[in-house]
């Protein structure tokens, strides 16, 4: 959609025309609901933060300003709600501990590795929560690098760091199942 | 076509290492040019792109369920509303007669209302508007004047 479409969107929402809104819901909470789910690995807090994060929108919405996407604007919303979460349920912060040791993902391991691994979704679970909002961002929600730095209010360079940072701790978890440790 | 913008090996293996082996993944400002130093030289990324390759791959599988279905509801529920409609058995005919709403026409009488008030208030305050409409009525009549009438000398 592009800013003028979805700024007169926006604008008509505000106004409280119900289509537009209908039109901005079922385009967003998706996104923002996977979003939530990933870093909060609970389908009914996910709910209560998106919910949480149109609530916020509906108060925005009169004066919003068209500086960034409605999605990026949204999902920056709901990963703040989700920290404030995490950080009342965790107080470690799991950034701070040391990474696991990339030993790499052959190849030919892979298929094997699809076949006998059992969802990538605890392995995502299990990664500090940067790293996480990161690949959620970019990798699961084909956001670009630009949109995602944005949204978790980071450098792009820093962004790539936690990119590479967390495919390279799933390709250790993965080379570790595979090897029958606990991972 | 060479690409402007010039990029090394380095930098490639960077991109696939944050990004993956899909290149619309990689920075748009940088995928040209990427992808026709991996087309030169294809072997220094075999190996990263394959490790990417498998990596996407698993991501690819990754499932999240479903909110639901009554999140949209609350949500929709919670947005702003409209200024309510004048119900009631005539509020479909005023809603036709004044389109614009009642504040139209209401806004109009005051006006002429003020208008009045301001205009007969300042013809009144001359001091002669009320002789002379009443002779002009008379003399109009064939009279004569109304002055005796009017008890004026």
């Amino acid at each position: 959609m592009s800013g003028q479409s979805e700024l007169d969107q926006i604008t008509r929402a505000a106004a409280g025309d119900r289509a537009a809104q209908a039109a901005l819901v079922n385009r967003n909470m998706p996104v923002v609901f996977r979003v939530a789910y990933r870093m909060l690995q609970d389908r009914a807090e996910a709910e209560d933060v998106t919910q949480e994060t149109f609530l916020r929108a509906w108060k925005q919405l009169p004066d919003w300003q068209p500086k960034a996407k409605f999605s990026t604007w949204a999902c920056t919303v709901a990963l703040n709600l989700c920290r404030d979460r995490l950080r009342k349920k965790k107080p470690v912060l799991m950034d701070e501990l040391p990474e696991r040791v990339d030993t790499g993902l052959r190849p030919e391991e892979s298929l094997a590795s699809q076949q006998a691994l059992q969802g990538i979704e605890a392995k995502i679970a299990d990664l500090p929560d940067r790293q996480r909002e990161a690949l959620t961002l970019c990798a699961l929600e084909g956001m670009t690098n630009i949109e995602a730095a944005a949204t978790m209010d980071v450098s792009v360079r820093a962004l790539e760091s936690l990119l590479a940072r967390a495919r390279r701790a799933l390709r250790a978890g993965l080379r570790a199942e595979m090897a029958g440790e606990r991972w | 076509m060479v690409s402007e913008v010039t990029i090394s090996t380095e930098r490639v293996l960077e991109l696939i290492a944050a990004y993956g082996a899909e290149p619309g993944a990689w920075p748009e400002d940088e995928r040209t040019a990427a992808t026709q130093l991996m087309t030169t030289a294809p072997d220094l990324f075999a190996a990263a792109l394959e490790e990417a390759r498998a990596l996407d791959a698993l991501l690819q599988t990754e499932q999240v369920p479903e909110p639901a279905l009554q999140l949209s509801e609350a949500i929709l529920a919670a947005a702003p509303k409209t200024k309510p409609e004048r119900k009631g058995a005539f509020g479909g005919l005023i809603a036709l007669i004044f389109p614009q709403g009642l504040r139209w026409p209401a806004g109009a009488a005051l006006a002429s209302l003020m208008m009045g008030l301001v205009g007969g208030y300042a013809y009144a305050s001359t001091g002669a508007g009320y002789d002379q409409a009443d002779l002009a009525y008379y003399a109009a009549f064939g009279m004569d004047g109304g002055e005796d009438w009017l008890g004026m000398e």
